[in-house]
Parts: structure tokens; C-alpha cells; sequence
């Protein structure tokens, strides 16, 4: 394990092989609120550089994690790993203003009907569910990661206020499109699947399609805007013909 | 259309060498359990080492074949018949048109590959998914192969050695090895000792998504929250009951619990093959020693 000073007072990483076929660069100062733009940064250049080797690149929360195929890969992966941050850090690489600025912004219907947990998260959380909304819409949030399923975006930090513990026994079927809580982290669930965490609306916007894939990445951010039943079903009509 | 499937098995289905590139956005590669079988059979049959092919578990499916084409089966051994005459592993077979091909019984291993000369068709929308859902084989699937050349030099030549090698590894040796992971120094010192000495079996509950070790629980120091990071094929992790599970081909891609290490690439087809009672050992090794054992066994392959 070795950790790099890097130039220009950049920040820290430290590199660590993970198993025969992985490297893992991890950001050194503690992640306060929001994903790191140096590591957005490192995650965009070494997906442009298109490294030799490399099959994938997973960025969640404080690491970048490559995984690699060691016939393809250079022989001394520990070496390389240094090299790729070094020229990383020579490199002109200021994430482009619109990246950090754009905002997904999804519909989303916290009706009782959809939101199956709506009125028990309000009860826990000891406030109305006008409140719960309000406070779940207002708030910009960052994907940290995808995983779980495909498309399925980690997103925080959920309001102090509403967090929300996960079911002790998690659900046998969760719709699509439930939007759900579970401690800091929000989420969507792509597909019908099991799930343990509150679920408090719905979208109505397809957010993992086998062909266009994912509508999410690690890095963006998102924001929630409610909308009503009508509206819902409106949208989920269109998004079917689609 | 040239295969049919007239019984729907517990679990097969087709793998590729899996399709990488996307567990960023949390789809996981989904390659066969043991890609040592799957690459041995395409090779007996002078295929491109990475075709796709039918991974199957006991109870397997009931295939027919509507024209003639050769096949082999690799891997598990769960004695294949065809019209119930019994057939060679790791050997090409011709089969004819009306010719059923099933399995009778889990005699060593768990996952059996069937292979074809040619290419399975690639225009299938379980090959086109990217999830894993639609991949198994189920009743009145038909598949269709795109025929290719049958050359004497590649069906007629039974390439002994190779088929010896890989046989040996996957049957004959117990070892499995890991390289300590960025969990590691969070045991407690005893269940260091626990980890290496025990030996583990494989819990009946093991499917595609990870194997859960039975054995004595191991823990760490203090309990602790860890930072949800990248896990690959092979990663061992801590579950909070103090059980092992060692993530396998349809793993997720980000996982939370204490990463205690990783199972070295070429240990794992050994591992995919464990049956449910057969007592194995982890023991340490290091990246070197993976590579270096990596590239041997693929030069297997390369003539």
C-alpha cells in the first residue's frame, strides 16, 4: 500500500491491488456530503484514456475501482497503477463546468397509493407527509454509486429529518420505479424486484432500459420534483409508447 | 433451428466470457462459474475459446437436436446419454436429427458446459441482454447455430493433455487461494488462524450469486462500518453472523460488508466445482504468484 503526494497540491489517493485482477485508487480526505470531484475527475480520464486491458471502471462513493484482464494488462499492474495517476495529475482534467451543473430532475408521485410506507415514514419521522415531501424535493442529491441492479443509483444524503431505517424484513416485490429511503441514502428501484426500504412515491420515468441502459452514472445529481396522481399516469402512458 | 429444449432443467442457462464494461452502472459481467470447462470445450471443438455456451446444474435440461452437429460436454460430470447411451466428456460428438441428450446423475461437480461447433446464435435476446434475468433455458427454446466448417484436425484430434490438465485442476487438488483483501487486518488475531487452519464446506444455499462457506464463524476486532467499494468474482466477504460468502459469477457490483480478500483467478473454476461436502482450505498467496499461475494455465490453450 502506497499513497501518492500528488502535484499542484492535489490531493491524495492511495492505491491498493485488490485481489489478481482489480486496482483500487482510494480518496484520502473523508467524504463530507458529496462525492469527490477529484475522483469524478480521475473516473472521467481513465475512461478517456481507454487503458489497455482495462474491462471496467466502478467509481462508488471514495474509490475508483479497475478491474483488469491480466493476459491484456501490463505486467506489473502495481507500476501501472501509479503511471495511470501520474499522468492523470500532469493532465488537464477540471471536470467541465456543465458536468457539475446539470441536474437530473425526476417526477415523482407521493401519493399513499404508490408510496406504500408514505404515511408509516411520516409517523417515524414525527412529521406530516406535506413535510416529508417538502423535505425529500428540496434537497439536491449526489449518486455515489450504481449497484444492487442494474441502474439502481445510491443517492444522498437524505435530510437528518427523514431518514428512514429499512425494513427488518425486506419486501418479496417492490415495484418499478418506487422511490424509496433507507437511512442517508435515497434510491429508485429500475425494475420490479425484493426490497427493504421505505418506499414513499413512484416515478413514472423508465430509469433502466435494456437498450438506452442506464439513466443514471456515479457523480450525478438529482432532484426530485412532486407531481400528482394524474400527472402520473399521464407520464407513464407517454413513457410506454416510448 | 437446430437445438431444442423438451425439459426445462433447475438452472441452466448461456454464458459468454461475460460482458464487462458495464458494472459501472451496476450490471455484472455474469461469465460462466468455471471458465477453465466452458474454454475447454470450445477448444476441443476448434471453436474460438469465448463462444457462448450452455452452463448447465443437476437437474439439467433434456435437449433434442434437429440436424447433426457436434458437441461436447465438459466441466461437471452428470453422466450425459444421448437416446440413453452413454457419452464421452471432453470428446467431440456427433449427434443426428431426433437425437435426445440428457443427464442422470450429479456425479463430481456442479456445473456441466456444453459447447457447439459454430456459433450459437447471436441474435437471441438472452444474448443481447445485459441483465441476467433472461439468460436461463427454458422449455420450447429453440437455438439456432451458425453452422461452421467441421475440420478433421479440429473434432478428430482429442487433445489429451490439455483435457488431463484441466482435469487435474479442477478435480484433483484442493487448494483454494486468496490474496488478502482491505479488510484483512480488521480480524481478530484468532480468526486469522480460523480462516487459514478450518476446513470450510460449501453451504446447500451457494447459487451463482455467491457460495456461503460453512465452518467456524469468523469475526473481527471490533464490529465496523465499511465504505461501500467494487467487488469482483472471488471476493471474500464477511457476513455480520460471522459466515464467509465468497462472491461468484453473478455477484453484485458494489458490496458493503468487510472485503477479507480475493480468490485467485485460476482457483476459482476449482472452487465452482466443489460439491456441497467436500472439505477445502483457503490459503494466503500473492499477486505475482496468481499472475504467473494465470498465464501458464491460458498458455494451455494457445498452440
Amino acid at each position: 500500500m502506497v499513497s501518492l503526494g500528488m502535484q499542484n497540491q492535489r490531493p491524495l489517493f492511495q492505491i491498493q491491488l485488490l485481489g489478481d485482477h482489480a486496482i483500487v485508487y482510494k480518496k484520502l480526505s473523508a467524504l463530507v456530503e458529496d462525492i469527490d470531484l477529484d475522483l469524478l475527475a480521475f473516473n472521467q480520464y481513465v475512461k478517456n484514456e481507454k487503458i489497455k486491458g482495462v474491462k471496467d471502471i466502478i467509481l462508488a462513493y471514495d474509490t475508483l475501482t479497475l478491474i483488469y484482464d491480466i493476459i491484456q494488462f501490463d505486467v506489473n499492474p502495481f507500476l501501472v497503477a501509479h503511471q495511470i495517476l501520474e499522468n492523470f495529475s500532469l493532465s488537464n482534467n477540471d471536470i467541465e463546468e456543465n458536468e457539475k451543473k446539470s441536474i437530473i430532475e425526476i417526477p415523482v408521485c407521493y401519493d399513499p397509493s404508490l408510496g406504500i410506507d408514505l404515511k408509516d415514514a411520516a409517523i417515524i419521522a414525527n412529521c406530516s407527509i406535506e413535510a416529508l415531501i417538502q423535505k425529500h424535493t428540496e434537497h439536491i442529491y449526489s449518486v455515489y454509486c450504481l449497484g444492487f441492479l442494474p441502474g439502481f443509483a445510491y443517492m444522498g444524503d437524505v435530510p437528518n429529518k427523514i431518514q428512514l431505517p429499512r425494513h427488518p424484513k425486506p419486501r418479496a416485490k417492490v415495484v418499478a420505479g418506487s422511490v424509496g429511503i433507507a437511512g442517508k441514502q435515497t434510491g429508485i428501484y429500475p425494475m420490479d424486484s425484493p426490497g427493504g426500504w421505505q418506499i414513499i412515491g413512484r416515478t413514472p420515468i423508465k430509469i433502466f432500459d435494456p437498450v438506452k441502459l442506464s439513466l443514471f452514472k456515479a457523480g450525478d445529481r438529482v432532484k426530485f420534483n412532486s407531481i400528482d396522481l394524474a400527472m402520473f399516469h399521464q407520464l407513464n402512458n407517454q413513457e410506454d409508447v416510448h | 433451428m437446430s437445438i431444442k429444449i423438451i425439459k426445462k432443467g433447475l438452472s441452466d442457462r448461456i454464458v459468454d466470457q461475460g460482458r464487462f464494461g458495464f458494472q459501472d452502472i451496476g450490471i455484472q459481467p455474469s461469465g460462466p462459474m468455471d471458465f477453465l470447462s466452458a474454454q475447454l470445450a470450445n477448444v476441443i471443438l476448434g471453436n474460438d475459446l469465448h463462444h457462448p455456451v450452455f452452463e448447465l446444474h443437476f437437474p439439467a435440461s433434456i435437449f433434442e437436436f434437429q440436424e447433426p452437429m457436434y458437441i461436447c460436454i465438459s466441466g461437471a460430470n452428470f453422466v450425459p446419454v444421448i437416446n440413453e447411451k452413454s457419452i464421452a466428456l471432453n470428446t467431440a460428438i456427433q449427434v443426428h436429427p431426433k437425437d435426445q441428450l440428457s443427464f442422470l446423475q450429479p456425479l463430481e461437480g456442479r456445473s456441466a458446459y456444453i459447447a457447439f461447433k459454430g456459433k450459437l446464435d447471436e441474435n437471441k435476446k438472452w444474448l443481447d441482454s445485459y441483465t441476467s434475468f433472461q439468460t436461463t433455458l427454458n422449455k420450447e427454446d429453440h437455438f439456432s447455430i451458425q453452422p461452421a466448417p467441421i475440420s478433421d484436425g479440429s473434432v478428430n484430434s482429442i487433445q489429451h493433455d490439455l483435457v488431463q490438465q484441466v482435469q487435474k485442476t479442477l478435480f484433483n487438488e484442493h487448494e483454494i487461494r486468496f490474496i488478502p483483501g482491505p479488510a484483512w487486518n480488521d480480524l481478530a488475531p484468532a480468526s486469522i488462524q480460523e480462516l487459514i487452519q478450518q476446513s470450510f464446506t460449501i453451504d446447500p444455499k451457494s447459487n451463482r450469486m455467491g457460495f456461503l462457506l460453512a465452518g467456524t464463524p469468523i469475526h473481527l476486532t471490533e464490529a465496523k462500518q465499511y465504505v461501500s467499494s467494487a467487488v469482483t468474482m472471488g471476493t471474500l466477504q464477511l457476513l455480520p453472523n460471522g459466515q464467509i460468502i465468497v462472491l461468484m459469477a453473478d455477484h453484485q457490483t458494489i458490496g458493503g460488508y468487510a472485503n477479507l480478500g480475493q480468490i485467485i483467478l485460476v482457483d476459482l473454476p476449482r472452487l465452482a466445482q466443489l460439491n456441497n461436502h467436500s472439505h477445502f482450505k483457503l490459503s494466503i498467496t500473492n499477486v505475482q504468484t496468481a499472475h504467473q499461475l494465470y498465464r501458464s494455465i491460458q498458455s494451455w490453450f494457445i498452440h
